[in-house]
């Protein structure tokens, strides 16, 4: 049996490896986009919290025509062939920076950009501390339900709980995290999109919290058939959490679907 | 003459036969019109079952603020009832006022998603805090509780009908019994009429000299009740009659006694008119049939005569009288015994007060019908027996028509040339009030008074909103710069002079309050002070169609104009429009769709339709806040300071709103966790000759008052990073989806962007 602490080395090693890779390979095409991953709790979960949960609905075909990829992703890939890339500051990179970080055109490299695996930081009701407030703890206890209830697979109670989370703490990024999840699970992965934004704008200093928030990014756009961006978004969860598995496990699966000849 | 005789005898015997034979041929049409009829109600759809619209569910959470007097009105409004000692059976509850703490036994109720079953709690405060709830069955500690949501009103046709359909076998049978004791004793011996019955009432209606029986069995009552109306005349009594004996002829004694257990009127409640033992029991008793005592069951037996006349609920000692008649029928009958007898007359009568549906949000129910009219035909509305779920907060509705009523009476006491012209012409205004995070309109008054006017000035009516514009000019700017290479920043110097600005060959000139100029002012104080020409040279110099662009962006949806004046408010908008724009601002630079209707259930509690929340970021994050932060300098020091001179004291941003003809007075303001948008003008052309601060300020500032009293204080928190892909607007690298091509944002906006963010 390998120590968690072992286990966490390999895995960061694992992913400076896929970034490292990510960075130096060439811009691949993608045919279709790939099935959601099995997982997207965050890595080292509480036994409860890695109940089997059901597949999502498959992501539909990448269809320009009846779904334009959003503006952004259109303008960022703009700005990468105007800008003349500028590295990051060593250890530091920027949000800028790592935003542009397109397949093929990653200017990081792992040694500068992957930080190690963090601790798991998952468990909400850990953060029900004296100085919390009662609607910030309600919020939190009604949150960690909702996930309880996204791990069970009922996705729309779940999602009726989530709601309530984010009207009584407005200021409480978990919920509006797993309401991402939420809509993630019932299809509705431009919502997702949305609710990952308010989160990611709500989280302070929480690099554990910001890498899950990248991963399911990362997994709404691979289900609305945008991988490139996809792939971006699982660097930018690795680069601030070499341990999230999520990330991970769905670049590993975004490499081997490029490698197969099938494809 | 013996030949004319014949002729007049065969003429006769044939006019006789063709006469009978009409008859019967006549007859037997009609009887099979009366088959058809019974037939096509037993089998076919026999109850309608109006729609039910219900408010938002109550969370109480431990530290929630919350007073004990609140949460029996609440509990009351729900249907609790308090009981003496500790609850023992759903819907009663105990307030210990010695030790802060109410012990409630919940009602089972179904959700869309989930089936709460009822259980006993107890909620311990301190002071005005929930310190610790607990589930009583259990002992467990329980963090937070949900209430059940208010029935807020019914959607039907002529008349509501409150009905819960029962099998006879789940009937107690001493209901049964006790209803067939007094009304058809001879049920399961006759044939759908009872010639006895009808010998007995004719025989005390002769001695009476006038109608005082009508001998009708069980099952002409039900026919009656079914297809025909309640006047006492043989031309109704007929067809009564010939029903009866085909129903009974076609269907069994015990579907003719399940159909009138469901179908008989039992009293009346408010507009709801209850149908049926089961509702019967809800309503007198709170409790199922199968709970009945024998008191109880002798007095639901005995309002079949009169439900009304009756009804313990207007007449405690006819309903004794009466319940007591049946008792001693059923004592005669051997039905009870003389201990259950004696043991049901020292019962005591409900002694709960009578909580009426009253309909207490008829504007925002006017709104959801309309909403559901998109995916609901009227007839599935008012038929059907859906279970409408709304965002609707009854407290909050409540303050927020007495804010409007008094708000509006108060101006007119202190303005007199605001009073009343002629019938039509009164002075009216609307609040709506939004939870900005999920969008839920949470309250809704669209006028004064919904008797006199259903005009819903929520979203009917479009008025131009004056300067509650100008916050989308200095968005603008903060976001865009200048056309000139000006950067915004707060501090930024504008000019407050007079000045023209020429467009298409037209030149418009706007003017401030009272023609007073400021000079230099900084960008913070032309906005805390709503100045006109300040304002509009920032418009002219970020470019009216990047304001357009901005309050579209937030939610405004009728169509702007790109002229100079838009930038002081000329387009016309509706409350809401406005309400979600500034929610929009309030949740982070996050706009959060309207939401009235939140789930639709059918009869079978089946989830129709599931309206989620939806969120989608239009600006940025950093600079949502930052406008936030100025907005809240219009209440600190700006024109909306009088809301803190009114007591108004936590956080909060706003802005007020005066069109230049003084037609139109709004005010928009919120915290971080309520927004309301109030607006006060008159329907016609006609000028209230106020400021938004002065006529529509004040009631925003006593609702909010009452509406944040229980809510704890927020201030609005500085966006920790900036999403990925965080909108800034057209230029930039944030873009959204479906807009024009980006443009390169000016550099001012890229550094304050850069600064902001990292």
């Amino acid at each position: 049996m390998l120590s968690l602490r072992t286990k966490n080395s390999l895995l960061g090693a694992t992913a400076g490896w896929l970034v490292f890779l990510y960075g130096c390979a060439p811009q691949r095409p993608y045919h279709a986009p790939l099935p959601p991953s099995s997982s997207t709790t965050p890595a080292l979960r509480t036994p409860q919290s890695t109940a089997p949960i059901p597949a999502p609905p498959p992501p539909e075909a990448p269809d320009t025509s009846r779904r334009p990829v959003p503006q952004e992703g259109k303008i960022r890939e703009q700005d990468i062939r105007t800008k003349s890339p500028t590295p990051p500051p060593a250890g530091k990179e920027t949000k800028e920076s790592s935003r542009q970080a397109g397949i093929g055109e990653s200017h990081a490299t792992p040694e500068a950009t992957v930080s190690p695996a963090l601790p798991d930081d998952s468990s909400l009701l850990a953060k029900i501390t004296p100085g919390v407030t009662p609607q910030r703890a309600a919020s939190l206890r009604l949150t960690d339900e909702g996930r309880k209830l996204l791990d069970a697979g009922d996705a729309a109670k779940a999602l009726t709980r989530l709601e309530r989370t984010i009207a009584i703490d407005s200021t409480n990024p978990y919920g509006y995290f797993y309401l991402a999840k939420a809509q993630n699970r019932l299809g509705g992965y431009k919502e997702s999109l949305n609710f990952l934004d308010v989160a990611e704008s709500r989280l302070s200093g929480e690099p554990f919290w910001l890498a899950e928030v990248h991963a399911l990014r990362g997994d709404n756009y691979r289900a609305l058939g945008q991988p490139q961006r996809a792939e971006t978004s699982y660097m930018q969860s690795l680069r601030l959490n070499s341990g999230n598995r999520t990330a991970a496990d769905a670049l590993l699966r975004l490499h081997a679907d490029a490698q197969s000849p099938t494809k | 003459m013996l030949k004319s005789k014949l002729r007049i005898f065969s003429i006769s015997l044939v006019t006789l036969l063709v006469i009978t034979s009409s008859g019967l041929v006549f007859g037997a049409w009609y009887l099979k019109q009366l088959e058809d009829t019974v037939t096509k109600r037993f089998e076919g759809t026999k109850w309608i079952f109006p729609s039910k619209i219900y408010s938002d569910s109550y969370l109480l959470y431990v530290g929630i603020s919350l007073r004990l007097d609140d949460l029996a009105e609440k509990l009351r409004r729900l249907g609790y009832f308090e009981s003496q000692g500790a609850p023992k059976a759903r819907g009663e509850y105990r307030i210990s006022r010695s030790d802060g703490s109410v012990e409630i036994y919940l009602h089972d109720f179904e959700y869309p998603t989930e089936q709460l079953k009822g259980m006993p709690v107890r909620i311990v405060l301190q002071g005005t805090t929930v310190a610790r709830i607990e589930n009583l069955a259990t002992g467990q500690e329980m963090f937070h509780l949900e209430l059940e949501p208010e029935l807020v009103t019914g959607l039907y046709e002529r008349i509501w009908q409150e009905r819960t359909v029962v099998k006879l076998a789940d009937v107690p049978p001493l209901v049964t019994k006790a209803i067939l004791a007094v009304e058809d004793e001879r049920f399961f011996s006759h044939h759908g009429i009872d010639p006895i019955g009808i010998m007995r009432a004719m025989w005390v209606n002769l001695r009476n000299m006038s109608f005082q029986q009508g001998g009708s069995t069980l099952t002409q009552q039900l026919m009656k009740n079914f297809f025909l109306t309640d006047e006492r005349t043989m031309s109704r009594k007929i067809p009564e009659a010939l029903m009866a004996l085909i129903a009974e002829r076609k269907y069994s004694k015990e579907t003719i006694l399940e159909n009138y257990l469901n179908e008989i009127y039992l009293g009346q409640k408010g507009s709801q008119g209850i149908f049926g033992v089961w509702e019967a029991a809800q309503f007198y008793f709170a409790k199922p049939l199968s709970d009945l005592t024998v008191g109880e069951t002798a007095l639901l037996a005995g309002l079949v005569r009169a439900p009304n006349r009756l009804s313990p609920y207007r007449s405690a000692e006819l309903a004794t009288k009466r319940r007591n008649v049946v008792l001693a029928k059923l004592l005669d009958d051997r039905i009870i015994t003389r201990k259950q007898y004696d043991a049901a007359l020292r019962e005591k009568l409900p002694q709960r007060a009578l909580v009426k549906v009253t309909n207490d949000a008829p504007f925002y129910v006017d709104y959801l019908r309309r909403e559901l009219d998109e995916n609901y035909s009227s007839a599935v509305l008012n038929k059907e027996g859906l279970r409408i779920f709304s965002g609707l907060d009854l407290q909050l509705q409540r303050i927020a028509e007495r804010a409007l009523v008094e708000g509006l009476k108060k101006l007119e006491a202190a303005h007199p040339s605001l009073r009343r012209h002629s019938t039509d012409d009164g002075l009216e205004g609307a609040i709506v009030v939004l939870r900005p995070q999920t969008g839920e309109i949470k309250a809704m008054v669209g006028g004064r008074n919904y008797q006199k006017s259903q005009f819903n000035r929520v979203f009917q009516a479009k008025r131009q909103p004056g300067s509650v514009f100008k916050p989308f000019v200095y968005l603008a700017a903060l976001m865009y710069g200048g056309q000139s290479g000006a950067q915004y920043t707060p501090d930024s110097v504008l000019n407050d002079s007079p000045f023209t600005w020429s467009y298409d060959g037209q030149n418009w000139q706007p003017t401030n309050y009272n023609n007073e100029y400021f000079g230099a002012v900084t960008f913070r104080r032309a906005l805390e002070n709503s100045l006109n020409s300040a304002t509009s040279r920032l418009a002219q110099d970020v470019g009216i169609r990047r304001v357009r662009d901005i309050a579209q962006r937030l939610g405004i949806q009728s169509s702007l104009p790109a002229v100079p004046s838009l930038a002081l408010g000329s387009a016309e908008v509706t409350p809401l429009e406005v309400a979600v724009a500034f929610s929009t601002l309030a949740n982070g630079g996050v706009r959060a769709r309207p939401l009235a209707v939140r789930n639709v259930m059918d009869q079978n509690t089946r989830l129709l339709e599931k309206r989620d929340v939806r969120n989608e970021p239009v600006i940025n994050p950093q600079l949502a806040y930052r406008m936030n932060e100025l907005l809240k300098g219009v209440l600190d020091r700006g024109t909306g300071a009088a809301a803190r001179r009114f007591g108004f004291t936590r956080p909060a941003a706003g802005k007020t709103g005066t069109t230049n003809d003084y037609k139109d007075a709004w005010f928009v303001g919120y915290t971080p966790d309520l927004l309301a948008v109030v607006w006060v003008g008159f329907d016609g052309p006609r000028k209230i000759g106020l400021s938004g601060a002065e006529a529509a300020l004040p009631i925003w500032t006593d609702f909010m008052k009452s509406a944040t009293a229980s809510m704890p204080v927020t201030d609005f928190i500085a966006p920790a990073v900036e999403p990925e892909s965080a909108p800034a607007g057209k230029c930039g690298p944030f873009s959204r989806e479906g807009e024009p091509p980006a443009e390169p944002c000016p550099p001012a906006v890229q550094s304050t962007r850069s600064a902001e963010s990292l």
